[in-house]
């Protein structure tokens, strides 16, 4: 009869110490064997910069572990790739992160509301290793796929799924000058990123062939569609009073004051119809678990399942972005970060390494705060109505898209129109930023 | 609905490529539906609906899914030992199926329950009521899709189970109504204990209607759906809240009214909109009005005195027959019980408030939208076990 | 503009029980208290004593055999069975003692309230899983031992809401 704590292993000093060089024994030779000739098949072939006047041959990029100045050049250099965009900072490692947390924060978030606790047992600290154990989980289970179902896509619809989210990720940008691609209409495409996903719903429960997924599928493109019309309506008060339809000039745009205050209608009917293009509660008809199973998930499992997940809260994490950069000023915020880290003036150069001194750009590190915070509150925000409100009928999900938003939006149109004829904004205007 | 409907559709033929008028059958438009017992949506219960479009035609409904015979198992067992099992179909609601067999059983054999008896069975038959409404509202909150609605009720009966387990002695299989009375005596401190829950209740259900009643989410989908006029209702002859919801109040407390049901003073609690909103509702007024009861039974109760008629291990009556009902959760529980003399029953029959208002279901779901569905379903307060027995 | 009003009570509402504690019980770590020892009978007066009833346990200087609780199981849960026992005691003459098989137990405690020698008592004990079925049968010197249970939590009621804990 073991229960759960009752095999406790005592701790015995030379364990530990046996232990401990173990783990420096298997990580030399896993370095010595397959890491250093790695890194030196890179170097070759990886394109170099410059430090101190020196080309970085593979042996200089080596000495840089006992002599840490160089070290960070390279680090500089880095982060200014595209690959280094694309995947880790303003891309998809930053979303996945955010994606992540948002995941578990949720789960507590709803717990507490519920007067419950959330995932406990998973980590030391009230569960906080909880997405790792449900990842494992979902990678171990076997993907079982329907007789008669359209393989080619069943397969290939979570992966474009995933993708498109990502997609719309690539055009947020986080601080001025850090974003994926810099395009002059990249409200536009977002938009046109977006209407990807009715497609993929219903291509996906489709090609699962069965009933209840068919039923969901169905429900799904009506919702998107429905509320695409406010969405983009939402959004056009924002690009008549920018004049632009680039996002790092509307985010720009917003440093005196934000969108707002000026657009309350606007800012709520974007947000309305980013929960119904999310499929969140109370829209979450196309998964609404007592009538027809799952929805249109209802044939996935396993890492199919984990993919889809994943991407549908990385657009959770894209659409609030989008919100935070459309009408909550972008990265604006009060500059917090100091200059320098640590003591100002001309230091020796081990103060200068620790402290970071090459690569810390106070005005960046900024903006980069405040988006994420900002970000971060609109996803709470967004995740309240699932504890507050049950799901909504199909018949009342229509008429509120397709009348109510889109009166709406129109009455907030006229009220930009007005600011930008009135002369508050637009070219020549009192509250234009130059 | 659809008879002046046409039942023809231009199809193009491709042969001699002119428009040909085809007969479409009633049968080819309609879409079959098992909402079975393998659904998160139905319990333990199958029912069958034909789907034209959105719009409902047909319901068959299909219970027996867990029919396990428990009439006839009374016949081989003597009164006592009946109890265990007869609490068994609705589980959660055991003190008032047990109520009803042991005012039935004392009827037929002439045993009279002391007064102090009498009250705590009052007092456990309505903390039970508690903990089964609360249930059923938690079931009717996640099927609305809200489950900040499912979370809250369940935690809220660990209040009543608290005290019934203090009580009686365990959380849910209660096994405390025995013919002739209650099998042990209030503990000491249970008053107080009761009063204390009971006004931490009663702020709840305010945070409930904060929520759920008055969201106007849930209202929409509610109000004005699965009509249920008050001719309708008698004819069909549903009972409990369903009915009370018609604009008819009647409550077997007030209208039999059984033990100590005399001597307190409470309203029938009913709503006149006869919609899924007002069988939704209606239990909750009755919680409140059960609470009310609680306090009134809490102090007028004897303070000292025998909780059970002193018996022999196998009481025997005089051949005959006895037919008493109670108000429980879902409507109105009746026994009918023949003896021939023996210690054994020789035919229990037991009357069950769900079967009754299953007939409510498709009558109401007929010319529904299936969206509307789980909303009508689930309003009736079917308990799909008790059902089948 | 009520169902505006509708939509901010429900917000309200919502955020008021971020502040309200948790009700959990975080079980196994902690344990419910109960009030009292575990369900008895008094055959005298013949009522029983309010208790929880969990595990039985069964006097072996107060058992006579008379076998009375079998019988009243059998119509229940048959899950008691009479077993001979090494033990010989003066009242005992058969030396027969119930053996429960807490597999088949429904925990109803009418043999409680059928033993007229104050033997058969429940207790608070309600940890009984085992790995296999022969280890639920419990004889009668298992049903002898006095449970080790000590649970401490109740349920408090204050004013930031009722809580375990």
């Amino acid at each position: 009869m073991a229960s759960r704590g009752s095999r406790i292993v005592e701790f015995r000093f030379g364990n530990f110490v046996a232990s401990l060089i173990w783990l420096i024994l298997i990580v030399l030779i896993i370095v010595s064997l397959a890491a250093l000739p790695l890194i030196f098949i890179v170097l070759f072939y990886a394109p170099l910069p410059p430090i101190n006047g020196q080309v970085l041959t593979p042996y200089l990029f080596l000495s840089m572990m006992v002599d840490p100045t160089r070290t960070l050049p390279v680090l500089k250099f880095i982060m200014h790739t595209e690959l280094f965009r694309v995947a880790v900072f303003p891309g998809f490692s930053f979303a996945a992160i955010f994606a992540a947390v948002t995941i578990f924060v949720e789960r507590k978030f709803l717990a507490k509301m519920q007067l419950r606790v959330g995932p406990l047992y998973a980590g030391k600290i009230e569960g906080i290793l909880q997405l790792i154990a449900d990842g494992l989980k979902l990678i171990s289970k076997e993907i079982i796929i329907p007789s008669g179902a359209d393989k080619p896509i069943f397969w290939a619809a979570p992966i474009a799924f995933v993708a498109a989210s990502a997609a719309v990720i690539s055009l947020i940008p986080v601080a001025p000058g850090w974003v994926v691609s810099n395009t002059d209409v990249g409200l536009l495409a977002a938009f046109a990123i977006l209407g990807f996903f009715p497609l993929i719903a219903l291509l996906f429960s489709w090609a699962s062939n069965s009933k209840y997924p068919f039923i969901g599928g169905l429900r799904a493109l009506h919702q998107m569609i429905a509320f695409e019309i406010p969405f983009i309506l939402s959004a056009l008060s924002v690009v008549i009073l920018s004049g632009s339809l680039n996002l790092t000039h509307i985010a720009a745009a917003q440093s005196p004051y934000w969108y707002i205050f000026f657009l309350p209608i606007s800012a709520f009917v974007f947000f309305i119809s980013s929960l119904a293009e999310l499929e969140r509660i109370p829209f979450d008809l196309p998964e609404a678990e007592s009538e027809i199973v799952a929805g249109w998930l209802t044939e996935t499992s396993g890492m199919i399942y984990g993919l889809l997940q994943l991407g549908t809260y990385i657009k959770l994490y894209a659409l609030a972005a989008l919100f935070v950069t459309l009408f909550l000023g972008g990265w604006a915020g009060p500059q917090i970060f100091p200059q320098v880290l640590g003591p100002p003036g001309p230091q020796s150069p081990l103060i200068q390494l620790l402290t970071l001194r090459p690569i810390y750009n106070p005005i960046i590190v900024n903006d980069v705060f405040w988006f994420s915070i900002k970000t971060f509150g609109i996803i709470m925000l967004m995740l309240l109505p699932r504890g507050i409100n049950p799901r909504i009928r199909i018949d009342i999900l229509l008429h509120t898209g397709w009348y109510k938003l889109i009166v709406l939006s129109f009455i907030n149109m006229f009220i930009a129109l007005a600011l930008v004829y009135g002369g508050v904004f637009g070219p020549g205007g009192v509250l234009t930023p130059h | 609905m659809s008879t002046e409907f046409s039942n023809e559709t231009l199809k193009k033929d491709s042969s001699n490529s002119g428009l040909q008028i085809v007969k479409e059958s009633e049968e080819d438009r309609l879409m079959t539906l098992s909402v079975g017992p393998q659904h998160p949506g139905s319990g333990h219960f199958r029912f069958t609906v034909k789907v034209d479009g959105d719009y409902i035609v047909h319901c068959d409904p299909d219970p027996g899914y867990v029919h396990r015979g428990e009439e006839k198992m009374c016949e081989y067992r003597n009164f006592i030992q009946n109890i265990p099992h007869l609490e068994r179909p609705v589980i959660h609601d055991s003190n008032n199926i047990t109520y009803s067999y042991s005012l039935a059983v004392e009827e037929l054999t002439n045993i009279q329950v002391p007064r102090r008896g009498q009250f705590i069975r009052a007092i456990a038959s309505e903390l039970n009521r508690q903990v089964y409404t609360l249930y059923w509202l938690a079931i009717y909150g996640i099927f609305l899709g809200h489950s900040t609605m499912f979370m809250w009720p369940t935690g809220d009966r660990e209040l009543f189970i608290d005290l019934l387990e203090m009580l009686t002695g365990a959380r849910v299989t209660h096994a405390f109504n025995i013919p002739g009375g209650v099998r042990n005596d209030m503990p000491v401190g249970f008053s107080e204990k009761c009063l204390r829950n009971i006004s931490y209740f009663e702020k709840r259900l305010v945070e409930y209607e904060n929520i759920f009643y008055n969201n106007p989410l849930m209202r929409q989908r509610t109000e004005g759906v699965g009509l249920l006029t008050k001719e309708d209702a008698i004819k069909l002859g549903v009972t409990g809240s369903v009915l009370r919801a018609s604009n008819t109040p009647y409550d077997i407390r007030k209208a039999e009214p059984y033990d100590v049901y005399n001597e307190i003073d409470f309203k029938v609690q009913y709503m006149k909109s006869s919609d899924c909103f007002a069988r939704a509702y209606v239990p909750l007024l009755d919680m409140r009005e059960s609470c009310y009861i609680m306090r009134q039974l809490l102090d007028k109760i004897p303070q000292s005195g025998e909780v059970r008629a002193k018996l022999q291990p196998n009481p025997k009556g005089p051949a005959g027959e006895a037919y008493r009902r109670v108000e429980s959760g879902r409507g109105a529980l009746g026994y009918y019980i023949i003896s021939d003399g023996t210690p054994k029953p020789y035919r229990v029959k037991i009357s069950v408030g769900s079967f009754r208002n299953m007939l409510a279901l498709p009558h109401l779901l007929v010319g529904a939208k299936l969206a509307d569905m789980p909303s009508i379903y689930w309003a009736l307060n079917y308990w799909p076990v008790e059902a089948d027995r | 503009m009520t169902s505006a009003g509708g939509f901010i009570k429900a917000i309200e509402s919502g955020s008021k029980h971020l502040v309200i504690k948790r009700f959990t019980l975080r079980y196994p770590e902690k344990k419910l208290k109960f009030v009292g020892d575990g369900y008895q009978f008094d055959p005298k007066r013949g009522v029983g004593i309010a208790g929880y009833r969990g595990r039985h346990i069964l006097f072996h200087d107060k058992c006579t055999g008379c076998q009375l609780c079998a019988i009243a199981c059998e119509g229940i849960a048959e899950a008691i069975g009479m077993v001979k026992v090494d033990e010989k005691w003066k009242h005992n003459k058969k030396s027969i003692m119930p053996q429960i098989d807490f597999g088949k137990c429904v925990f109803c405690g009418l043999c409680v309230d059928a033993c007229p020698f104050y033997a058969l008592y429940m207790t608070d004990d309600y940890e009984l899983s085992a790995f296999t079925k022969e280890h639920l049968i419990y004889t009668p010197a298992q049903l002898a031992v006095k449970p080790k249970y000590d649970g401490s939590v109740e349920l408090k009621i204050d004013d930031r809401g009722a809580t375990h804990g």
